[in-house]
């Protein structure tokens, strides 16, 4: 589904990516830790070319988004990404937000986007939330907007850049609750998180980052239990 | 001293129409000004700074030359080129348009980059291309806030639009200097034109304080 191939990112002088190798398969639940500043968001912003790649192949399905020649717009409808800090636009009703795209992008009918945004706003629990506006709404709703909005494009790939983080602690298991029902509904994830106890329940494999590199990957219970690397030890010593 | 207000009284609806004419040309000028400030604003901010480099050009000129140089050459240069003619009115109206373009794309400028990051990343991460994104997600916020500085550029404009009187616009200040070529009287003309202008200046404020007020409780 996704490969990655010697990825690297470079911002100015200083290397970000030095060489990521990753495949990430159909269906599959793949977690990212590592230290603050390692580069995870570097590297999921990648995925999507929310950042210019520096070298190195990122294939989506096959098609090398880092070819200038594919259209990274029509990409980007296939890979949802959802981040830290909500970024709901705050003019726009929770409906709204939801629909802002399948009627611009996809040119879905103004009364086939509005089920299909009620559907996915009862999925995440917020129905009774349509017509409000994001400010009026807690750092949970706010994050569950964010999931239906990038799932109403039909995404087959969801990308997710620490979405508990800015949460209050009360809220984290909601956002969570709805993450993990994606992933039971099959859908194929990367999930840059401090949540230990996500990857363990949900992670299919996880990978450790730190100074631009994949350090060590492997299932969540043999990651966590019995890492190999010393800088995997020392982090997981620190979190867990 | 003797203050004669039966003059003023008489020139009283000259000054009036000149009135009409301030605001219209100003509204104009505002107007168009706006337009053409968002393409040059948006000009200005692309990333290739080969194809930037006329837009700050003409944001440089415009904002580091005198207006009423500017008017000069619009009314004895431009104007009479393009329609053969000078034509005062069209001179105030595309001197203050032009003018006005460059302080305005400096606000557009200023507005888009408020707007955080995250609104165009997610917008992009949705789908939409950049120009959909500007449209749909950031300029709608971004003119909210532009609404204060566009307000004070418009009472600006409003007072830079006296300098019109010199290429033969009909407007407050035309009629001031004409009183005081006719009855050789300067305290008249010059303070009914000052309160004139202090009254509409007054006025818009007054109007955008309430716009504020009502777009922050929105
Ligand atoms: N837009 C940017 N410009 C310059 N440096 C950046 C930018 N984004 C991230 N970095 C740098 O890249 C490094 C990795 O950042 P990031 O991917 O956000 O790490 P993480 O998500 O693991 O905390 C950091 O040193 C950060 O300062
Ligand atoms: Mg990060």
């Amino acid at each position: 589904m996704i490969k990655v191939e010697k990825l690297k990112k470079s911002f100015g002088a200083n290397e970000v990516l030095k060489d990521i190798n990753a495949h990430i398969k159909q269906q599959e639940v793949v977690v990212v830790i590592g230290p603050s500043g390692s580069g995870k968001s570097t590297f999921l912003r990648c995925l999507n070319l929310l950042e210019t790649i520096t070298a190195g192949h990122v294939l989506i399905e096959g098609v090398d988004i880092t070819d200038k020649k594919t259209d990274i717009n029509k990409i980007r409808t296939e890979v949802g990404m959802v981040f830290q800090q909500f970024n709901l636009f705050p003019h726009k009703t929770v409906l709204e937000n939801i629909m802002l795209s399948p009627l611009k992008v996809k040119k879905v009918e103004v009364s086939k986007a509005k089920e299909k945004a009620l559907e996915l706003l009862r999925k995440v629990g917020l129905e009774d939330k349509a017509n409000a506006y994001p400010d009026s709404l807690s750092g949970g709703q706010k994050q569950r907007v964010a999931i239906a909005r990038a799932l109403a494009m039909q995404p087959k790939i969801m990308l997710f850049d620490e979405p508990t983080s800015a949460l209050d602690p009360e809220m984290v298991g909601e956002v969570l609750e709805v993450m993990k029902q994606l992933a039971r509904e099959g859908m194929t994830m990367v999930v840059v998180t401090h949540e230990m106890g996500f990857a363990r329940e949900v992670g299919d494999r996880v990978l450790f980052m730190d100074g631009g590199y994949i350090v060590e990957e492997n299932v969540p219970n043999e990651l966590f239990d019995n890492p190999q690397h010393e800088r995997t030890k020392a982090f997981l010593s620190k979190v867990l | 001293m003797d203050f004669r207000f039966d003059l003023i009284m008489e020139y009283l609806p000259f000054f009036l129409r000149g009135t009409l004419y301030t605001i219209g040309i100003s509204l104009l000028g505002v107007i168009f000004g706006t337009a053409l400030g968002l393409l040059i604003g948006l000009g200005k901010m692309m990333k290739n700074k080969l194809l930037a480099f006329p837009f700050l050009l003409y944001i440089s000129f415009f904002r580091g030359t005198p207006f009423i140089v500017q008017i000069f050459i619009i009314h004895f240069g431009v104007v009479p080129a393009i329609i053969g003619t000078t034509n005062g009115i069209a001179a105030g109206i595309i001197g203050l348009s032009l003018n006005s373009a460059a302080y305005i794309a400096e606000i557009f400028r200023a507005g888009i980059q408020s707007i955080d990051r995250g609104q165009m990343e997610a917008a992009r991460s949705l789908g939409m291309t950049h120009t959909q994104a500007m449209r749909h997600v950031i300029l709608p916020q971004a003119f909210k806030r532009m609404i204060p500085p566009l307000g004070n550029e418009f009472i600006v404009l409003l007072k830079e639009s006296a300098i019109t009187a010199l290429v033969t616009v009909p407007e407050i200040m035309y009629w001031g200097r004409a009183m005081q070529g006719k009855y050789y009287r300067v305290w008249e003309p010059y303070l009914t034109a000052a309160v004139i202008y202090f009254i509409l200046t007054l006025t818009i404020s007054f109007l955008l304080s309430r716009l504020e007020k009502r777009l922050a409780t929105e």
